[in-house]
This record gives structure tokens, C-alpha cells and sequence, in this order.
């Protein structure tokens, strides 16, 4: 057995001393900031019109785009658009819907008739699918989907009709903060090293062994209980712990730099990825393998 | 007043410092992971962590939503240590009650709650250590919170308690002050816009020393309000630099 | 306990993992998370420590009041405790939501560590059926992340090794009562001896197997949890078993077994630890929660 006991110590003298010491010239404002006087310019989130002087209503970084300015926050809930991926947990069965807990400001709604039948037959939804939705989808069940549209109060509605959305089966999942999840044209990957990952626009990523060809067919509708195996396993582990890592120094996540984090952390054991100088040590490598490659 | 002497001769207060002179203000925002936005301040010997939750569903009452904006929901709860003698309770009598009420109805002013109908913002107070100020530097801590959890707020909000003592305004109260019999006022307050949130006096003050009283107020809020800037960007620096690519 | 929920697949995936000895988290069954313990966080208190177990963190402060010897132990003081769980943990604890987990807490606490064994309560006595020390200990919960009765248990051990409690002069009074001196010299104070103050250990059955340092979604696979408090030398001072389900008596045998070798195992790391910050006095640099 390990105990790892020590003493807390300051944290940021390290940040500040990392090799990547790029000048910021990013425009930061905080609430209150006046970003601009000039009355051409349209609003955007974050901002708000005082006295016909443009200014920032959260601290972070202006986004300038043509004639829209808005101000994206370091860290907020999950800002859902049209068409995010997102993986979330069902909270409530109610008449013909679904409460979905998505890490966003309401809880999200999924309709009975947003998502597939067993077997992939198309009709419509019977009195008798609604008395029997609780066996499709429980309270606790993790699902991945889309968002279909946004309410005007800001609730998202989802679906799962396609045969890449639907009930998540054995896994892992991470929550980070939505903000360090970048987008891309595809949030489902199958990582060479061994394992899936879905990487969800609302911060949830779940980690799953890759499943073998027969399942695909199935449609996200039968989850396996059969164990899975130790290597595996120790892929997830070993993923979950980087990510984690790679949260807590403020990373941006995608597949590469997921992939990078896992090869840099090969020569640690699974468990002292989260040590506080080992994490460190993992991040800086990690970026330095970024800039490399990408430049 | 007998006893203690607030203010010498020579115009030191009991710690030292000067009338106008706040304390020495240390503060740290994103303290806890998994609260969506967290702050910690050190306002001399007095300390106070803030944690704030949301915005998210309503939770419990579903009656009590709004349909046009959000419902904040504010603790204030000291810690049974935090006082030189023994609290019983760390929250739940009259005091921390109104406390409560006064946090929720300066952030009401503060924060864009019509940006975020049906749903709640929790703001939770804890006060480590009670050293004079306990509204005010409440207040400073919730306000590093908010603007760490990216919920969008008109202004800073930043607060500080005032003395009065000899006919000169004593700025940023320690406990000694507080309990020394003069007046204390506290104030909350927009520092771009000069609005004042709350403003609550306590014991008596004639109404002619009112204005100079207000006064050294909203400069010492506006000193704060420097400090609380100060953090803010630091902390916009350091995060910023990581996420680049 | 704050709680997750968890989807039946993912409850199936953890309980393979623990029964090959790999947790969610790359951990074997008997491995405790990174801990950060530091005490004198709070000056308003006569000791005080800070305790971080992965995502939980617990605030303790103590302070000594001068009371009277309770009637069936006037040669010793004695302790009470408060376990406040706070909003900040977690909205549930709002208002009087954190009362019954705070409850439970503290009354095992009180069984766990108010008994001559476990502190030196003769110590706290100043004179015999008439003046005590009283200690009250008030543990703040800060963040909940799992496994709370052994981050509470390390921090009240520290804490304890940290309380300064003042000397005291006794001299005969007018009518012939004793009278009570506390020396004004902030320096001149007694320490408390902590050797036999025991640790609590948690061990949460799930599956055939148990962990130690649960985190929520381990515990929201177990069954049924054993809560063991063992002193330095190993013996096993106090034993609840907590939870929904029944244990058999061989696996709560086979838990004392693995619990009495772990609760062993904390004492040693944790004594250096505190022998090694007070070595460093003055010039430490208290971090708190600036870090």
C-alpha cells in the first residue's frame, strides 16, 4: 500500500517560470472594462451596452469577428449550440421526455421521439413506448447526443438519431470544464493506443474500450457487461489520469494532444500521473511535443 | 471613550496604520476545484472562502423560479473557530440570516440575472477567521467567485466598513475598532459607475459627519476595488497563457 | 455523503476493475490518493490543521476553555467535537441539509477520540474534580470527495499535535477555593502528547473485494463500508459498520486484517510530516489557501 503525505506548497511560482513564455497579446478585460466607444459595432456575449459604451460583463479574452465583439470567459457553464456533441446523464423520466444533466445552465430535454427504436424500426411512438421508456433510458444512464435546437430560456434539446449517439456502455467519465474542449469536425475517436474517447462540447468526456465490429450493428441500444480486459483497463487509467493532468494546467483538449499526454506519460506508472511534479513534468513535455509538430 | 485609544495623537491606529489606510488585502481566485467558481481573501487577519454554483436548475422549490431571470441564493456561515470565543453555530441565527439577505440583494444589483431565466446561482460564504469587516470582506470574496464561475456582472462589487472616531473616518475596520463603541458603516459599491449596492450604519452618527463618512467610504471601496482588479487580471494572465496554442 | 450517480454499466466496469487491483484511478486496492496536510492555518484557534485528500478538503480548529471535570472522570478534561458540513461542499448541504451527515460524524468521533486511550485526557486536568481543560474541536468540511472520516481523522490528529494550550498557575483563593493563573507568556504552553491518538480507516466493500480511500463513484458501488479506528501500535481502538448492505463475518474479519495494516501504516508518514514542519518554525511559509 502507498500513502503520498506532504506539505502544500505554492503553486503558481512554478506557472510562471514555464518555458513557454510567449508574450500574451491577447486582449484581457474584466467586468466593468469599456472596450469600445464606437457605436458600429454589434454585441456579443459577455458585453453588455452601457450609455452607448461597449463593455465587458466577464473577465477574459475579446473576440473580435468582423463587426461582432464578444468576450469569452476562462470558465463558465456550457453555452450549447446547434449541432455540439455532447455526453450527458439522464436525471428525470417524464412524460415523453427525458431530463438530461448536461453541465449547462438548465437541464437539457431529450424527446421520447428524438430517439432510435430498438432494431432501427421508424413509427410512431406508442402510448405503450412511453410506459416502457424506463428500460431504454434510466435515471444515472450516461448517453452521448446531439443538440438538435436551443430553447429561448436556453434549455438545449437533443436527439440520438443516429447510430453513433445512444446509450453509453463500460467505461470512464471525465468532467472538465467545457471551455477546454476545442472543436472539431469529429468528437469520437479511436485512439491508436487502445481505447475510445468521445470528447463532449459540454466538458463531459467518456472513455470507453473500443468496441470490436460486432457491436456497431447494435445501435447503442445493448450495453455489454462481459469484463474488460486488464490492458485496456490500464489504457483508461492511464488516459483518465492525463486528462486530468492536462485539465488542471489549463490545457486545450483534442486527439492529438490527448495522444501526445498518453505517449509522454508512458514511462510513469498509472498512478503517479496525478502526483502535482510529475502532472507538471507530463504538461511540459507534452506541449513542447505540440509545438513541435504543429509549430 | 475610555480605555483603548483608536486613533493617537499622531494619528495611528491600533495597528498601526493610518486613518485612510486599508489593510493588506492577499487573495486567490479558483481555490476549489469542483464548485464552479471558488475565490479566497485575507483582508488582514480577517479571511473569508467563497464558493459559487451555477447558474443550474432550480433545485428544491421549483415554485420559486422566475420566468424573466435567475433566483440567487446566498449562505453567510462563519466558522465556529472564527471568533475569539466560540461560535455555537455557524449559521442559522439572526445574524448570519440577515447577513444572508444583504448578500443577496448586493449581488441581485450586481450580477445580469436576466441573462439567465428559470434557473439559480448559489453564492456560499464561509468566514475562516473574524477580524473586523466580516460583511465587507464577504462580499470582496463573492465577488472574486462570481467573476471566477464567468457569470456576467455589471461591475465589480466591493465593499468596506468605515469608522468614525475623533472627527476623522477610519477606513477598513479591524475587530478592536468595530467593538470600540464609535459608529461603523458599510458600504458596497459599484466602483465604475459609483452606485452604491448596500449601505448599512450601525449605532449613532450625526447627520452632518454623514457625508464625510460616505465619502471615505467609496474612496476606500475604490481602493479595494484596485486590489480586487489587480487579482482579477493576474489570475487572466496566468490562465490565459496556458490555454494558448 | 454527497453522492454521484452512476450508470449500471459504469458500476460494472469499477467492480472489474477493483477485483483485478486496478482502480478507476490506476490505484491498487490499499492505496491512499495525494494528501497535503498543514497546520496553524487559523490564528483565532490554540491549534489548527488543513487537510487535502484528492478533492476533499477539511478545515479543523481547537480550542482549549477552562470548564469542570464531568462527574464519572474528575481526574480528566475532556473533548467535544462539531462537524460543520458547509454549502461550500456541495448545495445540498445548504441550511439544515448538512445537519445529519454532521451528526454522524461527530458521534463517531466522539466514540472514536474522547476516551483516555486515545488522548492523554489526564494531562487536561488542572485540579482534581474542579478545573479542566476542555477541548472543543470543530472540524469544517470544505470540499467532498470521498473517504471524509479519514481526512477528518488526520486532521484532528494533526491539529491535536499542533494545540498549544496555556500553562496554568493554581494558588489557594480567599475563602480557601482554588484560583486559576493562565501564565501571560504566549510562548509558555503545554503540548499535547499524540501517540496514541488512532486514525480512522474506510474500507468499502465492493464486490468480493474492499478499497481503502474510496472515492464518490467507488462509493456509489459499495455495498456495505467498515469504519476502523487504530492506533500507532496497531490495535484496533473503535469499529462501526456503516452502509445499506450486510457483510459476512469473514470479509469483516479479512477488512480488520487489511484495515489494522493500513491504519498502522498512516501513523508513521504523518508523525514525520508534522515532526518536519515544526523543524522549519518561523521561516515556513504558511500557504493556507493562497496556494
Amino acid at each position: 500500500m502507498a500513502v503520498d503525505m506532504r506539505l502544500p506548497t505554492f503553486r503558481s511560482d512554478s506557472r510562471s517560470n514555464s518555458l513557454f513564455d510567449r508574450k500574451v497579446n491577447k486582449d484581457l478585460v474584466v467586468p466593468g472594462d469599456v472596450i469600445t466607444t464606437d457605436t458600429g459595432f454589434m454585441r456579443g456575449h459577455g458585453t453588455y451596452l452601457d450609455d452607448d459604451k461597449l463593455t465587458a460583463s466577464v473577465a477574459g479574452e475579446v473576440e473580435r469577428v468582423d463587426k461582432l465583439i464578444c468576450v469569452k470567459p476562462l470558465k463558465t457553464r456550457f453555452n450549447g449550440e446547434v449541432g455540439d456533441v455532447i455526453v450527458g446523464r439522464i436525471t428525470e423520466v417524464q412524460q415523453k421526455r427525458w431530463k438530461v444533466e448536461t453541465n449547462s445552465r438548465l437541464d437539457s430535454v431529450l424527446l421520447l421521439s428524438s430517439v432510435n427504436l430498438p432494431g432501427g424500426e421508424l413509427r410512431r411512438r406508442s402510448a405503450e413506448d412511453e410506459l416502457t421508456m424506463r428500460e431504454y433510458l434510466q435515471e444515472g444512464d450516461l448517453i452521448s447526443a446531439e443538440v438538435q435546437s436551443v430553447y429561448a430560456d436556453g434549455a438545449l434539446l437533443l436527439h440520438t438519431r443516429s447510430l453513433k449517439y445512444g446509450k453509453l456502455g463500460q467505461g470512464v467519465l471525465v468532467q472538465i470544464s467545457p471551455s477546454l474542449i476545442k472543436r472539431q469536425k469529429t468528437h469520437f475517436h479511436n485512439l491508436p493506443c487502445g481505447a475510445s474517447i468521445i470528447l463532449g462540447n459540454n466538458g463531459f468526456v467518456w472513455l470507453y474500450p473500443t468496441p470490436g465490429q460486432q457491436d456497431e450493428e447494435a445501435g447503442g441500444f445493448y450495453t455489454s457487461l462481459e469484463p474488460v480486459s486488464l490492458s485496456d483497463r490500464e489504457v483508461i487509467s492511464r488516459l483518465r489520469n492525463c486528462l486530468l493532468a492536462l485539465s488542471a494546467h489549463k490545457v486545450l483538449l483534442y486527439d492529438t494532444s490527448v495522444l501526445y499526454c498518453y505517449e509522454v506519460s508512458l514511462s510513469q506508472q498509472v498512478k503517479d500521473i496525478l502526483k502535482p511534479e510529475v502532472m507538471e513534468e507530463i504538461v511540459m513535455m507534452t506541449q513542447q511535443k505540440l509545438i513541435e509538430h504543429e509549430g | 471613550m475610555a480605555g483603548l485609544e483608536l486613533l493617537s495623537d499622531q494619528g495611528y491606529r491600533l495597528d498601526g496604520r493610518k486613518a485612510p489606510e486599508l489593510r493588506k488585502v492577499q487573495a486567490r481566485m479558483g481555490v476549489f476545484a469542483q464548485a464552479d467558481g471558488s475565490a479566497y481573501i485575507e483582508q488582514g487577519n480577517t479571511k473569508a472562502l467563497a464558493v459559487v454554483y451555477g447558474p443550474h436548475e432550480m433545485r428544491g422549490s421549483r415554485s420559486r423560479t422566475l420566468h424573466d431571470r435567475a433566483v440567487i441564493n446566498c449562505q453567510y456561515s462563519m466558522a465556529t473557530f472564527s471568533t475569539a470565543e466560540r461560535k455555537r453555530r455557524p449559521h442559522g441565527d439572526r445574524k448570519s440570516t440577515e447577513m444572508s439577505l444583504h448578500l443577496k440583494q448586493t449581488f441581485e444589483a450586481a450580477v445580469m440575472t436576466q441573462l439567465y431565466p428559470r434557473s439559480q446561482i448559489d453564492i456560499y460564504v464561509k468566514v475562516l477567521q473574524a477580524d473586523g469587516g466580516n460583511y465587507s470582506v464577504c462580499v470582496n470574496a463573492a465577488t472574486l467567485a462570481v467573476i471566477d464561475a464567468g457569470i456576467p456582472m455589471r461591475d465589480y462589487v466591493c465593499a468596506c466598513t468605515v469608522g468614525f472616531v475623533d472627527e476623522t473616518p477610519l477606513a477598513d475596520l479591524c475587530f478592536a475598532e468595530e467593538s470600540g463603541g464609535g459608529s461603523s458603516l458599510a458600504l458596497a459599491l459599484l466602483p465604475r459607475g459609483g452606485q452604491i449596492a448596500l449601505l448599512q450604519m450601525d449605532a449613532r452618527l450625526h447627520q452632518d459627519h454623514l457625508e464625510t463618512l460616505m465619502e471615505a467610504a467609496m474612496t476606500a471601496c475604490k481602493g479595494v476595488s484596485k486590489v480586487l482588479d489587480e487579482v482579477v487580471r493576474q489570475h487572466l494572465q496566468e490562465v490565459s497563457v496556458l490555454t494558448g496554442e | 455523503m454527497a453522492t454521484v450517480q452512476l450508470s449500471e454499466a459504469e458500476k460494472v466496469y469499477v467492480l472489474h476493475g477493483i477485483r483485478d487491483d486496478l482502480r478507476v484511478d490506476g490505484r491498487s486496492c490499499e492505496d491512499y490518493r495525494h494528501m497535503e496536510i498543514e497546520t496553524d492555518v487559523v490564528s483565532n484557534t490554540d491549534g489548527s490543521a488543513k487537510v487535502t485528500l484528492g478533492h476533499t478538503a477539511v478545515l479543523v480548529g481547537v480550542k482549549a476553555e477552562l470548564g469542570k471535570p464531568r462527574p464519572a472522570a474528575p481526574e480528566e478534561g475532556y473533548l467535544e467535537f462539531f462537524v460543520d458540513c458547509s454549502a461550500n461542499a456541495t448545495p445540498e448541504f445548504e441550511g439544515r441539509g448538512g445537519e445529519e451527515l454532521g451528526m454522524e460524524l461527530t458521534n463517531t468521533l466522539y466514540r472514536v477520540f474522547n476516551n483516555k486511550r486515545s488522548v492523554d485526557l489526564g494531562s487536561l486536568c488542572i485540579s482534581p474534580g474542579e478545573h479542566c481543560w476542555l477541548l472543543y474541536v470543530d472540524v469544517l468540511l470544505l470540499q467532498c470527495d470521498g473517504n471524509l472520516y479519514d481526512a477528518i481523522s488526520i486532521a484532528i490528529k494533526a491539529a491535536l499535535f499542533n494545540t498549544k494550550i496555556p500553562k496554568v498557575l493554581i494558588s489557594e483563593g480567599e475563602e480557601g477555593g482554588t484560583e486559576i493563573e493562565l501564565s501571560d507568556d504566549p510562548y509558555d504552553c503545554v503540548r499535547l502528547s499524540v501517540d496514541n491518538v488512532p486514525c480512522i480507516v474506510t474500507l468499502c466493500k465492493v464486490g468480493h473485494r474492499h478499497v481503502v480511500d474510496a472515492t464518490l463513484q467507488e462509493k456509489a458501488c459499495t455495498v456495505a463500508s467498515l469504519i476502523m479506528a487504530v492506533t500507532p501500535a496497531g490495535t484496533c481502538t473503535c469499529t462501526r459498520k456503516v452502509g445499506r448492505g450486510s457483510l459476512d463475518p469473514e470479509s469483516i474479519f479479512e477488512m480488520t486484517e487489511a484495515g489494522k495494516r493500513v491504519g498502522k501504516a498512516l501513523h508513521g508518514p504523518l508523525m514525520s510530516l508534522l515532526l518536519q514542519e515544526e523543524t522549519l518554525g518561523k521561516k515556513r511559509q504558511k500557504v493556507g489557501f493562497l496556494g
